[in-house]
């Protein structure tokens, strides 16, 4: 059961990866208006100042 | 065949000697050994009558060795000086052969008379050791002396193909070789003679199918009795191979002679009561065999002055014999005898020793004095309280190789290791208590996190190799340099623009931005502008440098320019509106505005890799501590793993 459950981990892992790659979503070090603060993925503009 | 027939000199009784080697044969009438000579037959004296046993063979079966046919035409019995009978058949095949066929604890030899070459002389019997290699003997690999013992013709039937006197003594030494050779020396003739042939089955000598019938009715049996000692009831499991037995009711050891009871002496009873957790005569299959547990057995080594107990349960099946079951520290082993000439041991019992066993390599674990501390049940052997033997072993997870040896014989068994659950399960038992520690051969069952758990690492390396010409590599999209004028104050911002430039979409940015401060900081902030939807992504790229010297030295802190990353964007064209603050206000500040796209940093790629490398090295740490565990209880430490 805990096999299973690492390997679907880790394929998860591994498309999550392999997602971020083909999409250019990154863990970014700006992006102050982020709703995470450490923004990953585009989650649409949130206007001027 | 030729077939002579005589009047028994004892009993007159009709004799008829069929086959042309026959030599003595027992009076079916009067039980006198008869032999023949070249002028009369002489009478050699009475043999008993053969002791019922649980043989699959019998007189008169046929079967065939390497292509030949043979019938058992005769039967001998002998007694072992250190208790317990074996059988020799005699087969007499259709082209005028003999073999012998040696049946013992469920185990069978074909040999045939070897004739030493011109000149050979074997060593003598006080001059063989156990173990020696004996390379006078013709053999595909050389021969190894397993056991030196005497025995005694108790028992004879039907034709023998040698002079048997009844009650005669001899020495004799078996030996044994890879392939499951084997030989025996007799040394009752001058100069010895040599029997060689090999271990066999009787499927292989064509007896295997050939009497079910036989075979079934053999089955183990009970024989109720009473002990001598206190009158109590007990029962025999397997009467024909029993020695000792020990008496449930007055815990007294009672020697066992062809059945009949004769009390020895009374056990000293241990400081603890043994626990058995398995019952004397309870069933259990074991690889698809069924066993029957006949005596459990107390052992112990003794280290440091502090002695160390486990539980051995001989089992028994009669078309195979005996093995064992081990239970130490609530682990378990199965246990099978092995043919000590098929390992090969390398260093002197001491660290870093090896034997070799079916291709596999075995580290040495142990090597004490192991003790008989308690029986109970019975036993094919004449088990001591007390009784010592030299017991090593060595391991190769899940397995355990162990050599045991005594004054007279070297043995050596397999042990693999069986879980708790699995010893419950052949036995229809539970609740067992679980062990605490590592066994010495308990196999580690977290091998997959390290092995196959490296398998999404591998993936992943594959897919970042892939990814590299998919994504591309980095691209300047914007480099300008731009100059924001004096503020009107310290606190109010400068504002200027870009010039537009176009953005792919699925790749990061990188805005890096340049001033010239020294000694002072200047702050940006960079709105990325969508020229299409106005929409705006923003950042901060604070810019700071400071340099001096003091006493030791030259120094500098921060940096006269500045990143930001981002995560993808909609693809498009975009202009960057940058307001800046600054320390020396009331001067412009020149800056520099560098926009790149697929800017590789790998921190996706690290992440990955730190995620998926968490259970690798748990695993890999786990498996440490495993193999650390199961080192400490051995006299031989080992710092490599046992996998």
């Amino acid at each position: 059961m805990l096999k299973k459950l690492y390997m679907v981990f880790g394929i998860g892992v591994l498309v999550a990866y392999s997602a971020a790659a083909w999409f250019g979503w990154e863990i970014a070090n700006s992006g102050s208006k982020s709703r995470m603060g450490v923004p990953f993925f585009y989650t649409g503009f949130r206007g001027g100042k | 065949m030729s077939t002579l027939t005589a009047n028994c000199p004892s009993c007159a009784g009709p004799l008829e000697f069929k086959a042309g080697s026959t030599i003595v044969i027992v009076c079916p009438f009067c039980r006198s050994a008869i032999a023949r000579n070249d002028r009369a037959l002489e009478d050699l004296g009475k043999v008993a009558e053969i002791a019922q046993s649980q043989s699959p063979l019998k007189l008169g079966l046929k079967g065939s060795h390497n292509g030949n046919r043979f019938e058992l035409t005769g039967r001998a019995q002998l007694r072992h000086e250190l208790g317990g009978n074996w059988d020799e058949w005699y087969a007499t095949f259709s082209n005028g052969w003999v073999g012998w066929l040696a049946e013992a604890q469920g185990r069978f030899y074909m040999t045939f008379y070897q004739p030493l070459p011109e000149g050979v002389t074997l060593p003598s019997f006080a001059g063989l050791q156990l173990g020696q290699r004996v390379p006078e003997i013709p053999a595909p690999a050389p021969l190894m002396v397993q056991e030196k013992g005497q025995a005694t013709y108790v028992a004879a039937e039907g034709e023998i193909p040698y002079k048997l006197v009844p009650s005669e003594k001899l020495q004799f030494a078996d030996l044994a070789g890879k392939g499951n050779a084997f030989a025996t020396i007799d040394y009752s003739m001058d100069p010895p003679w040599v029997f060689a042939g090999s271990q066999v089955t009787l499927d292989e000598i064509g007896l295997g199918s050939a009497k079910p019938v036989e075979r079934e009715a053999a089955r183990v049996s009970t024989v109720g009795m009473g002990c001598p000692n206190c009158g109590g009831p007990l029962e025999l499991i397997a009467p024909d191979q029993a020695e000792r037995v020990t008496c449930p009711n007055c815990d007294s050891l009672l020697d066992v002679n062809q059945g009949n009871l004769s009390f020895l002496k009374a056990l000293n009873p241990p400081p603890n009561q043994p626990d058995f957790v398995l019952q004397i005569g309870a069933e259990g299959v074991l690889g698809d065999v069924k066993y029957k547990i006949l005596g459990a057995v107390v052992r112990s080594v003794l280290f440091d002055g502090v002695k160390y107990f486990w539980h051995e349960y001989l089992l028994y099946q009669p078309m195979i014999g005996f093995r064992w079951l081990v239970h130490s520290d609530n682990h378990w082993n199965f246990v099978e005898p092995v043919n000590p000439a098929e390992v090969e041991q390398s260093g002197a019992f001491a660290h870093g020793a090896t034997a070799n066993y079916n291709g596999r390599t075995y580290k040495i674990f142990q090597n004490a004095i192991a003790t008989v501390e308690y029986v109970k049940g019975e036993f094919y052997w004449r088990v001591e309280q007390g009784e010592t033997v030299r017991a090593i072993d060595y391991i190769s997870a899940p397995m355990m190789l162990s050599q045991e040896m005594s004054e007279s014989e070297i043995n050596w068994s397999a042990g693999t290791y069986m879980t708790n659950e699995e010893v419950e399960k052949a036995f229809s038992v539970s609740g067992f208590p679980r062990p605490w520690g590592v066994g010495p051969n308990q196999p580690f069952t977290g091998q997959f996190y390290y092995t196959w758990g490296l398998l999404p690492l591998f993936l992943l390396i594959v897919t970042a190799i892939f990814m590299i010409p998919i994504a591309g590599l980095t691209r300047t999209v914007l480099n300008q340099q731009l100059i924001l004028p004096p503020l009107t104050n310290a606190t109010t911002a400068q504002t200027i623009f870009s010039q537009p430039f176009d953005l792919n979409p699925r790749s990061n940015v990188r805005i890096t931005a340049g001033a010239q401060v020294d000694n002072s900081w200047a702050n940006l902030d960079v709105d990325l502008i969508n020229d299409q939807s106005q929409e705006i992504e923003s950042v901060v790229v604070p810019i700071e440098y400071y340099s001096g010297t003091d006493s030791d030295g030259a120094w500098t802190e921060g940096a006269r320019t500045n990143d930001a990353i981002l995560s993808s964007l909609p693809g498009g064209k975009y202009t960057l509106r940058i307001e800046g603050t600054w320390q020396n206000w009331q001067a412009q500040m020149p800056v520099t505005v560098k926009v790149e796209q697929n800017v590789n940093r790998g921190v996706n790629f690290l992440l990955a890799l730190i995620l998926l490398a968490i259970v690798p090295f748990l695993g890999m740490i786990r498996k440490f501590t495993f193999e650390a565990n199961r080192w400490k209880d051995s006299m031989f430490t080992s710092s490599s793993s046992d996998d």
